[in-house]
């Protein structure tokens, strides 16, 4: 928690230095990293131990090694070389190729939102907690801080510890309130991230497959595997944080997003 | 007197601030002499260690046992535990293996229908006929 609540700082910092934020990719930067902080803190503890090349590489083997006075040629910690690249842990962003580094949003133009909007959506920021329906793969998935989802398929190139940021909902809404996109929500107007804890499966499922007039039975077998995860916040961004991000405010239209209150 | 049920005060919920991997320990057994431990053999030789240097807060044990096929057992936060024999498999397999055990929640296997499950009572709260408006058909 310390760690994020430094980041956050941090971003909130690089926010106000940056007043003309059309793109908002410096803080992204930083919330990006975010997962990285724990690997960040192993691998420094790891550089802090001098790196001895004899004693923890293979700890199993009981063979002895041959004793050489020839200087061992030692890499650079930046550039992972082929040989050590299955022990080579990444420390910042420098490590990671460019890639597969997460890709900033970059936006063409800056947010819209019209002046009903404005005028409304303090009610909807003060009034905690929020939900987001948040789509992926075009499924609704209906969300609030601290759930749990496992989703109906296997995400790839995920671990487990990783952050991601759902920017695709079709509304947001507290008790009283629900800001609809038509048929989507800007993703600079909520920030909804989630943890990936794991990977889990099912039960076995044996399926037998028959034909008419024959004693044979097939059985197919499956066991699917599915991501899990964890909400970890669900926010409605102030209309102060809009406006520093650049955001303009226009006149009422048909296809912008409302906020509606209940009746 | 009726008896009152002790209120919870907290649910764990990981992931929300901190993440800690569920799982916290792996057994490995071998047998030195079956030949179906010829893999694993080779795995904890050649794989283990950068597999345990990847993941240090993981705990790795090592250990033979006589005579019996090789398996790879995980032990979770929760107190389960899951176990997967590796007989006759490659290195890579057996990591594969090990990467199952090192991703699982510990949980038993369940069939879900549902893909969102939540602690928090429901935002907009429930549906009452003697609040709000009356609204004509």
């Amino acid at each position: 928690m310390f760690s994020r609540s430094v980041l956050r700082s941090l971003a909130a910092d690089l926010r106000w230095s940056a007043p003309s934020s059309i793109s908002s990719a410096a803080p992204l930067q930083q919330r990006a990293c975010l997962h990285q902080t724990a690997l960040l803190r192993t691998s420094q503890q790891e550089t802090q131990t001098p790196y001895s090349p004899l004693s923890p590489e293979t700890p199993l083997s009981a063979t002895p090694r041959v004793q050489n006075s020839q200087p061992v040629a030692q890499n650079p910690p930046r550039v992972p070389s082929s040989d050590s690249a299955l022990s080579f842990v990444p420390q910042t962003r420098a490590d990671v190729p460019t890639a597969k580094q997460p890709v900033a949003p970059s936006f063409e133009s800056p947010i819209q939102v019209t002046k009903s909007l404005m005028s409304r959506l303090p009610h909807l920021v003060g009034q905690s907690p929020h939900y987001v329906v948040a789509e992926l793969h075009a499924r609704p998935y209906l969300l609030t801080e601290g759930d749990h989802i496992r989703l109906p398929f296997l995400m790839p190139k995920v671990k487990s510890g990783d952050i991601l940021r759902f920017n695709r909902a079709s509304a947001v809404g507290s008790r009283d309130f629900t800001m609809k996109g038509s048929p989507h929500l800007d993703e600079r107007l909520f920030e909804c991230r989630v943890r990936v804890t794991g990977v889990e499966s099912e039960p076995m499922r044996i399926k037998e497959k028959t034909k008419r007039r024959q004693r044979h039975t097939k059985q197919a077998r499956s066991k699917h595997r599915y991501t899990i995860m964890r909400v970890m916040e669900v926010r409605v961004k102030t209309p102060e944080e809009l406006l520093e991000e650049g955001a303009v405010v226009i006149e009422d239209s048909e296809d912008t997003p409302t906020i509606e209150a209940r009746q | 007197m009726p008896v009152k049920g002790i209120k919870t005060v907290t649910a764990a919920r990981n992931g929300v601030g901190a993440f800690i991997l569920q799982c916290k320990r792996l057994d490995f057994h071998y047998c030195n002499y079956g030949g179906s431990s010829r893999g694993m053999l080779a795995f904890l030789t050649q794989t283990l260690p950068n597999f345990a240097r990847e993941n240090p807060q993981i705990e790795i044990r090592v250990s033979p046992r006589h005579s019996k096929h090789p398996i790879i057992k995980g032990h979770y936060i929760n107190g389960r535990e899951k176990s997967i024999c590796v007989r006759n498999l490659e290195p890579s397999d057996i990591l594969s293996k090990a990467m199952i055990l090192k991703d699982a929640s510990g949980e038993k296997l369940k069939q879900q229908k549902k893909p969102v499950a939540s602690l928090n009572e429901s935002v907009r709260g429930i549906w009452s006929p003697y609040h709000g408006d009356l609204r004509g058909v």
